[in-house]
């Protein structure tokens, strides 16, 4: 009898556990933005929160990269500097051609934007045949990939930004609006819906998510697991870049420096929304959790003027937090 | 708390079998009601063990009766959720796996505690080094490394790496290694799996010497005949939960079988109506790269069970996963349905219709996190059935394999359930569920009943039974042998890579099966090896 | 006449296989670096030059103990991306104390210096103590943890200094110590030489090296034969901090001035890189101290040969991430290798 009520406790406990596992991140979320409206009212303010909805757009397309390949037990750190190259890159080709025929508006951004989203995937398709093919640990990887992106972006642009970005390309995607909505908010909400049906939808997606959860059991029931981690790869890396040419239409310039931080805020954003770094757990959803997460973060310690350097401390505790979460919830 | 103790004593006391003051005089170890959990199994349910000095009491069971887990519990590995264990008269709670060898108890597992890297002699003394102020003494390790491999008279090179050596030299590594210390309470688990007849000789002076110092030994066994010869007590456990403990020389085989199974033999195996047609499966003098499988030639027949059996590590495993590409090939061919498979792949065999099913489910089989929809999908998202375009056709997925597990009868049916929440049985359906996504009419099954309770296990039985009499080729590998003795119609025997018997019909014995073993040893050890 | 063939084929195979395997015993790393140092002599004729020599050795130094304290946590199966935050905090903190106590006690240098290295390499024994912590009692993975505590330590060092280099640390440490020569050689050569025999000596002649393989090698298999595992990773990870800060402080010491900009990302990359030049596997279980200095030798070399043929330093980050990629590959295919025969 006592066996019974105390299994049936267990039960409880288990089961209230995943509960609070599950709702942990947006209560805390709710409670952070709480804490800053406390402190500094103008968080709340209209202007901010369509500030923090557009900024978050940027960092839930680079999460939501960064998912894909850790959803294949993969990992991605060349984002940051893939962003890098690619901003510099399309900013080069962009001024480049306005700079010799200032007509071909049109052209210059077609041919810049493909110029970009190739060099995604020559990227992807490097560390996608690095991990797959020679079995490079994909840390190791996409670190060597970090420093070959980085040689590129601080080559080509010999360390500076490139100035003289089109105002057309930022009135496009940066400024534009539709129906009161901006741009970059309507780009990054159309490329979650794609990435959501990819996953969920096509046996591609499937296949990461059984990579992801047990890749000996992928080979043996016969997926072509070194096609879709290269796929992986290449969808990480083309999303990067897409990413980075948002936010090179939002400054206005190439910057070799831009993805600083990115490779970080992106795992953070994907840790924290709930994507197992132990593979096949996650999706759309958890980025975007995430990324809101990590947005109003760094703008609620903007606003209260807390320093940058100490935003990268929060940003490691958080990352560390995060992990151990994930650790618990997958135990 | 106080009323707990008491209970348990009052059951140590009114044990039928032996009265309080032996017990407490001559038992090293006591076990009272342990349980242990695992997600998803109850790996102990409420068992008592116990052992006294100078006794062999062997372990019987199932794979994944709890035998391991309960002598990893014994080892300090892990802690049991409920009972209570006394160890030479002191209550044991927290052991550790360093505080149970610091008091003498030394497990010798199937799954080795080696460190590749190390040599022989540096894995001997791993975790209890003689060192001065955290120096290596080397010398004098060196020095009784040598001595102790001496006087348990094994072939071992103490300055080897352990990754350069054979299984077996490697279970001595590990036995070596649990002798070394002042031993009081000795574990073995399947010791003699890889040794060979001589060497299994040493072993069991061994085990007489170490009896006769009052040494405690629990030793977990399949074959018959070793049980007969070194066990004094035998207790059986079946799905976690304890059977019974008789004295050795009281039981006979059938007997021990129908414990472990909890059938009779017949109602446990179904009556198996072979009718073998055409021949699906060929493997032509296959060798491996690896030389595990060794000049080995089989085939299998539409419409009758071949069974594979052989010792852990004989290469029957590897025989055919090499169908399914799992092995690197050297030489020989693999022929399906007439056609030779020149590079084998996982999909190349699924296309051809042979469907390959693990052993260890846990590392090769399933995505645990994912539903068991996805899992039983897996090897068929190419079908018309399941995909067009790449897109994927989620209702009908949702209605095949529904209709496919239903059929399986898993218990729940909600098929959107992660698969890590199940039990062994129902894993194993959602494998075979796999295999009946798509046109499959080749089965290769190795160790299908492997950690699953019995219920299921008659279950898959009974599927085996239902496909062969749709015609399809079963091939069977397995180390249980009553399991490839009484399914199969024809029996392949390996061993040490090789292939040395094929048996029909009556001479489908576990006589005949055990002595294919024993030749080829003592033709070795005659030819001077 | 097939026959024939398919024996002589085989023969070939085996004595490929035999050179493999000896080559792979020894290591391709000292062929390399034979290689590189003729033809760099015979293309280069500076390369030979006593102050490009001694230029080599010291870089070489830096890099032999930072990878040193890498190789550690490499064979427990980890990782440490920390390594070049910590250098750089150590920097500051060591000049920033230095400068701050010799302002109170200026006729103390001695005490002033033992106190501002003290405090630089608490900083890595604090960082790395975090680190190993982590990994060991949270589980987390260690590639994960030391990703935070690169963004914490990194952004420490930053606040500690606004960026800006630290100066006025007492001019003995600077002049006679980071900068001078001993017998003709650069001080921290002497200091990375005893460091490293150290590790020598602790990877073979103790009990503690022995663990930390043993770690490396089966973490079930340890904790089984009773080692208690979390307390050598803690170690391993704590002197991995300890070995980055005392570069830090050396750094420092030949710099003059204490900078957050010191080691970073690069760094990091080359003692990983150092580490699997030399055999240092990532699967844990295998590395010894002694190759992992020809390894940081050998990245010396080759950086030095490109900064002496005029190579972008832009171009050699790129060179650098090709050569870890590769030096990984041909790791993991020698061990499938391994594996089927």
């Amino acid at each position: 009898m006592s066996d019974a009520s105390v299994s049936v406790q267990k039960g409880q406990y288990a089961r209230m556990m995943v509960f609070i596992m599950r709702w942990l991140m947006p209560i805390c979320l709710v409670l952070m933005a709480l804490g800053f409206a406390a402190v500094e009212p103008r968080v709340l303010s209209e202007a901010n929160l369509v500030n923090v909805a557009t900024q978050a757009s940027y960092l839930v397309v680079f999460a939501a990269a960064q998912m894909v390949v850790i959803l294949t037990r993969g990992f991605d750190l060349s984002l940051g500097m893939c962003v890098s190259s690619v901003s510099v890159l399309v900013a080069l080709v962009m001024t480049g051609i306005v700079e010799s025929n200032p007509q071909s508006m049109t052209l210059a951004i077609f041919l810049s934007v493909s110029a970009g989203i190739v060099f995604g995937i020559l990227v992807g398709a490097f560390n996608g045949f690095c991990v797959s093919v020679l079995r490079v640990n994909p840390f190791i990887a996409t670190l060597g990939t970090l420093n070959i992106c980085y040689g590129i972006a601080s080559t080509i642009s010999g360390g500076r930004p490139v100035f003289g970005v089109p105002r057309e390309f930022s009135n496009l995607v940066y400024s534009g609006e539709v129906l009161g909505i901006p741009a970059p908010i309507i780009i990054a909400s159309a490329l979650l819906v794609i990435i959501h049906l990819i996953l969920t939808r096509t046996v591609i997606g499937r296949g990461f998510y059984i990579l992801g959860s047990n890749p000996r059991a992928a080979k043996v029931a016969g997926l072509p697991s070194r096609l879709y981690l290269t796929y992986a790869y290449i969808i990480c890396s083309v999303l990067a870049a897409v990413g980075a040419m948002l936010l090179t239409a939002r400054t206005g310039s190439g910057e070799p420096n831009l993805g600083g931080n990115i490779t970080l805020e992106s795992i953070a954003a994907a840790v924290i929304g709930g994507v197992s770094l132990r593979g096949g757990i996650g999706g759309i959803p958890a980025v975007l959790l995430g990324a809101v997460f990590v947005t109003v973060l760094s703008n609620g310690m903007n606003l209260t003027r807390i320093d940058g350097n100490i935003q990268m401390i929060v940003l490691g505790c958080v990352v560390i937090a995060a992990v151990f979460v994930d650790r618990i919830r997958t135990k | 708390m106080n009323s707990d103790s008491d209970q348990v004593q009052d059951t140590v006391i009114s044990s039928p079998e032996n009265t309080g003051e032996e017990i407490a005089s001559s038992c090293i170890l006591e076990m009272r009601g342990i349980s242990k959990q695992f997600p998803g199994v109850l790996a102990l349910d409420n068992v008592d063990f116990d052992l006294r000095r100078g006794e062999v009491h062997i372990l019987f069971g199932e794979n994944g009766a709890g035998k391991s887990t309960l002598i990893n519990v014994i080892a300090g590995t892990f802690s049991p959720d409920k009972g209570t264990v006394r160890y030479d008269g002191r209550d044991l709670s927290h052991l550790t796996p360093h505080r149970a060898r610091v008091m003498g108890i030394s497990p010798v597992f199937q799954e080795f505690s080696l460190i590749p890297n190390l040599t022989v002699e540096e894995n001997l003394f791993l975790g209890r080094e003689i060192s001065r102020a955290g120096y290596l003494r080397k010398g004098v390790m060196s020095a009784r490394a040598a001595e102790v491999i001496e006087m348990l008279g094994f072939d071992l090179d103490p300055k080897k790496r352990v990754s350069s050596l054979s299984r077996a030299h490697q279970q001595m590594v590990e036995i070596a290694k649990a002798l070394l210390a002042d031993v009081r309470l000795l574990i073995l688990d399947e010791p003699t799996a890889s040794l060979t007849e001589n060497e299994t000789y040493k072993l069991f002076e061994l085990i007489g010497r170490l009896k006769a110092n009052g040494v405690g030994i629990i030793y977990v066994s399949h074959r018959m005949r070793e049980i007969k010869e070194i066990g004094d007590r035998i207790t059986v456990l079946r799905d976690g939960r304890k059977i019974e403990t008789c004295n050795a020389a009281d039981v006979g085989e059938n007997e021990l079988v129908e414990l472990m199974t909890g059938r009779k033999i017949d109602v446990l195996f179904p009556k198996i109506d072979h009718k073998p047609t055409r021949k699906l499966l060929e493997i032509n003098n296959l060798t491996l790269a690896n030389h595990v499988v060794d000049d080995v030639s089989i085939y299998a027949r539409a419409g009758e069970i071949t069974g594979i059996a052989g010792l852990v590590g004989c290469g029957k495993s590897e025989l055919v996963r090499a169908v399914y590409g799992l092995e690197t090939i050297e030489e020989g061919e693999i022929v399906i349905k007439g056609e030779r498979i020149l590079h084998p792949r996982p999909d190349i065999s699924l296309k051809k219709g042979a469907c390959y099913f693990p052993s260890d489910r846990v590392a090769e089989g399933l995505a645990l996190e994912r539903p068991i929809r996805e899992n039983a999908s897996m090897a068929a998202l190419d079908l018309a059935d399941f995909s067009w375009m790449r897109i994927l056709k989620k209702l009908n997925e949702r209605k095949l394999i529904q209709g496919i597990v239903d059929r399986l009868k898993l218990r729940p049916p909600n098929i959107e359930r992660p698969v890590g929440n199940l039990s062994g049985g129902n894993r194993q359906k959602v494998m075979l569920a796999r295999g009946l996504t798509r046109e499959t009419d080749v089965f290769l099954f190795d160790e299908p009943t492997v950690g699953i309770d019995v219920g299921a296990k008659v279950e898959v039985y009974e599927l085996m039974k239902e496909l062969v009499g749709k015609g399809a080729a079963i091939i069977l590998v397995s180390s249980e042998l009553p399991e490839v003795l009484h399914l199969s119609n024809r029996l392949y025997v390996m061993h040490r890579s090789k292939l040395v018997a094929e048996l029909t019909g009556d001479e489908i014995n576990e006589q005949a099966v055990l002595s294919c073993f024993f030749q080829d040893d003592e033709a070795k050890s005659n030819a001077g090896e | 006449m097939v026959n024939n063939n398919l024996a002589s084929g085989h023969l070939h195979q085996k004595e490929v296989n035999q050179l493999v395997r000896a080559i792979s015993a020894m290591g391709l790393l000292p062929i390399m670096l034979v290689v590189l140092i003729a033809a760099l002599s015979i293309f280069e004729p500076r390369f030979l030059g006593i102050f490009n020599i001694l230029n080599v050795l010291r870089e070489t130094s830096f890099l032999a103990i930072l990878a040193a304290g890498q190789m550690l946590v490499l064979i427990v199966g980890g990782f440490d991306l920390s390594v070049g935050a910590v250098v750089a905090l150590s920097s500051t903190v060591t000049a920033t104390v230095m400068a701050n106590l010799l302002g109170i006690m200026p006729d103390d240098v001695g005490l002033v210096i033992f106190a501002g290295v003290a405090a630089g390499i608490g900083c890595g024994v604090a960082v790395g103590l975090v680190n190993g912590l982590c990994v060991a009692f949270l589980r987390v993975s260690p590639f994960m943890v030391t990703l935070g505590t690169l963004s914490i330590t990194a952004g420490i060092a930053l606040l500690l200094t606004n960026g800006i280099p630290v100066y006025g640390m007492p001019k003995v440490f600077v002049k006679s110590f980071g900068r001078a020569l001993w017998l003709g050689l650069p001080t921290t050569v002497y200091v990375a030489l005893a460091l490293v025999i150290m590790v020598w000596v602790i990877q073979r002649y103790t009990v503690l090296g022995r663990y930390i393989y043993a770690i490396g090698g089966n973490l079930q298999a340890s904790l089984v034969s009773g080692v208690s595992t979390k307390t050598y990773l803690v170690m391993a990870y704590t002197m991995c901090g300890a070995l980055a800060a005392i570069t830090g402080v050396l750094l420092t010491a030949r710099v003059g001035s204490g900078q957050a900009t010191l080691g970073g990302n690069i760094v990091m990359l080359q003692s990983i890189a150092a580490a699997v030049i030399a055999g240092v596997s990532l699967r844990g279980g295998i590395g010894r101290v002694e190759l992992v200095t020809l390894g940081a030798l050998f990245l010396s070399i080759v950086t030095n040969g490109m900064n002496l043929v005029r190579i972008d330093s832009k171009i050699q980050t790129i060179v650098l991430g090709i050569i870890v990629i590769i030096a990984v590959a041909l790791e993991e295919y020698g061990n499938r290798r391994k594996i089927r025969e």
